[in-house]
């Protein structure tokens, strides 16, 4: 069983009076240490599919499971305590807290709930995770201080504090020049390969799509590829692999 | 709890105008509540005070006697065994008075005007010459038997300047009428409605224009070490006063907790039914039992001015932070999606107007004390109208730290309630629904 199954999934919308399905009934599985990426054009349903698996929004029906663990019965307290347990997201406007510093936007999440972990392990686990991200020198520098990429290294960061078992990153290079992209994408892969996080991607830019291990092709809500390169295919760096 | 306390205190910083703008209703309020609190509270204190000072003491006993067809007489004949309860109470006495007092009608040039005369021992009453201050003449003058020192109001009246004589018309303590002449020996500054009221003599010849012996008098005076310990001074000197000598009861509380007017009181004590000499024991805050409900009055009045002031400010909290769930969904959004619970969202918020609230009350606290500093500076003089409500010429303020700490938590419980919808409003959000808010 995967790290995370979706089975049948359907997701409407309510527009006014009319009702429009976003997802159409949706079934794939996600492999532990996964580099997936979501594709596909504007409104195919990639945003909708990664909220879901990211128990922000709940289906019209259908199930996610995490784990193996069913969410659709889960209490709003739990599915958010599940989502800091065991989710890190990264958002496409990067999203960080403006009125903290860098080093406290990744920290943010290990203070909420109750955590074992010493207050020097914490601060260790952050100060690696800056230094891993290229960061070390803008640790107390607000977001507004940085730029777009060294925002979206701090949303990497913050997402990975917590030790999740999955990242989710919705159009994580959208926001960024392409270089700065792809050097966002080379981070990620390199924590995938280091750490075996389980990262899913919503995109539409091909290249990025090129050093997915397993790509999920969306058009109007349904899936029309899922394809899983072979270990022998797979790529090291953006660019180098191919589909 | 700490992590959102501490995001909300830095949220306020993010819109300085904004937050300086409520802050500043907040304080502007808080401000205007404290100087009317800061104003009631030095107010009944300085106005007994400043009775006291005229009336010569914090306590005062007076002496009656019955006559028969059960009239009363006014008179301390022989102080001797009060003279001993003082000393034996062992309260701390700063000086003791004795006083005599008559109502009669002033005549000069065919003009009359009634008032109240105080004959009183002047050498012996050295606060009343501190407290009376003269426009004319002097206090030498009064070593004469026959002087007496009429407020400039009273002078104005009458058409006298210092030196003129005047007759004056009274009755004896037995009913007599009886007239006499005095001297004006001084003109003193008008010092509110008392120094309008009083006119002052020498005792020994008040007791002769009322029909008392030399050595009589009708009350005595105790000045206490401090107005603050009058009260209890007063109820150990009555407990030992009742041991020797017959005392009328002194003012009680009835069963609403409401004490009996002391005019009323002393009426009812009058009709009552007893024979021979009885003294009564009386303090100043007793007497002016009616500047306590001005007080009140002057709270009740701040009371509503906070809370009519705070509905206002509240209105505007309650706006300011629906616009910021607004300004902020993609971010509480976000915060929803990293693990924060709803009332981790609600509690931000919260936290936000705690500190919005108490940050302007305790500036506009301070603000008030910087004004009651400033205002108690000014030196209104001995002579002002208003030197009644004065210290020393001055206005003073006295702020109770309970009750500042009172109108503080008053702001933010009302703050509180004001963001509470809101507060709410935003913890209630679906977190996909606010992430895919576009701003």
């Amino acid at each position: 069983m995967g790290i995370v199954e979706l089975t049948d999934l359907h997701k409407n919308y309510q527009l006014g009076k009319v009702e429009v399905p976003a997802v159409k009934g949706v079934s794939f599985s996600i492999e532990k240490g996964d580099f997936i990426s979501i594709a596909g054009p504007s409104g195919s349903g990639k945003t909708t599919i990664l909220n879901m698996i990211g128990l922000v929004d709940k289906p019209s029906s259908g199930e996610v499971l995490i784990e193996g663990k069913p969410t659709s019965a889960l209490s709003d307290a739990e599915l958010t305590r599940m989502r800091h347990q065991s989710l890190g997201f990264i958002f496409q406007s990067f999203n960080l807290i403006p009125v903290l510093n860098v080093w406290e936007n990744i920290e943010f999440p290990l203070l909420l709930g109750q955590s074992r972990v010493s207050k020097e392990e914490k601060a260790d686990w952050i100060d690696h995770l800056i230094d891993e991200v290229g960061l070390a020198d803008w640790r107390m520098h607000k977001p507004n201080e940085l730029s777009g990429g060294q925002r979206q290294r701090v949303a990497i960061a913050r997402a990975l504090v917590t030790r999740p078992l999955i990242v989710l990153a919705d159009e994580p290079t959208a926001n960024l020049d392409s270089a700065t992209g792809e050097q966002i994408i080379e981070l990620m892969k390199k924590i995938n390969r280091e750490l075996s996080t389980t990262f899913i991607f919503s995109t539409h830019d091909a290249k990025i799509v090129d050093i997915a291990d397993h790509i999920i092709r969306l058009r109007d809500g349904l899936v029309t590829e899922n394809y899983r390169r072979p270990e022998s295919d797979r790529a090291g760096s953006v660019g180098g692999g191919s589909a | 709890m700490k992590t959102t306390a501490n995001i909300a205190f830095r949220n306020l910083s993010r819109q300085k105008k904004r937050t300086f703008l409520l802050g500043g209703a907040i304080a502007f309020g808080v401000m205007i509540v404290t100087l009317i609190n800061g104003f009631a509270g030095a107010f009944s204190a300085n106005v007994a005070e400043n009775f006291s000072h005229l009336l010569a003491g914090h306590i005062f006993i007076s002496g009656s006697e019955k006559l028969e067809g059960n009239d009363e007489l006014s008179v301390i004949r022989d102080d001797a065994a009060l003279q001993e309860a003082v000393k034996a109470s062992g309260i701390d006495v700063r000086y003791m008075t004795r006083r005599s007092e008559f109502s009669g009608t002033l005549i000069f040039e065919g003009k009359k005007l009634r008032t109240n005369v105080a004959g009183v021992e002047l050498d012996k009453e050295l606060y009343l010459r501190q407290r009376l201050v003269l426009k004319e003449g002097s206090w030498d003058n009064m070593s004469q038997s026959q002087a007496i020192i009429l407020s400039e109001k009273t002078a104005a009246r009458l058409g006298v300047l210092v030196g003129d004589r005047i007759l004056v018309q009274t009755q004896t303590v037995y009913g007599q009428n009886n007239v006499g002449e005095l001297t004006v020996a001084g003109i003193s500054y008008d010092s509110g409605i008392l120094g309008q009221m009083v006119s002052y003599a020498s005792l020994a010849y008040c007791n002769e224009l009322i029909g008392l012996a030399p050595g009589e008098y009708q009350s005595m005076g105790i000045l206490t070490a401090s107005l603050k310990d009058a009260d209890k001074a007063a109820d150990i000197l009555y407990a030992k006063l009742a041991e020797s000598v017959s005392m009328f009861e002194r003012q009680a509380k009835d069963e609403n907790g409401a004490v009996t007017p002391f005019q009323r009181m002393v009426r009812e004590q009058t009709k009552e039914e007893w024979a021979g000499v009885r003294y009564r024991l009386a303090t100043i805050n007793e007497m002016l039992s009616q500047v306590q409900q001005i007080v009140v009055a002057l709270d009740t009045a701040a009371a509503v001015i906070l809370v009519v002031l705070f509905l206002i400010i509240m209105v505007g909290i309650a706006n300011t932070f629906s616009m910021v769930m607004f300004e902020r969904i993609r971010e509480i959004g976000t915060m929803r999606a990293m693990g924060v619970q709803r009332g981790g969202v609600r509690a931000m918020f919260l936290f936000e107007a705690l500190f919005l609230a108490i940050g302007g009350a305790v500036a506009g606290i301070v603000l008030a004390l910087i004004i009651m500093g400033a205002i108690s500076l000014i030196n209104f003089g001995m002579d002002s109208p208003a030197f009644i409500i004065l210290k020393n010429g001055h206005l003073s303020f006295f702020l109770p730290p309970a009750k500042a700490l009172l109108n503080i938590a008053i702001i933010a419980a009302l703050s509180l309630v004001a963001v509470a919808r809101p507060a709410s409003n935003a913890a209630r959000l679906d977190p996909a629904v606010a992430l895919r808010t576009q701003k």
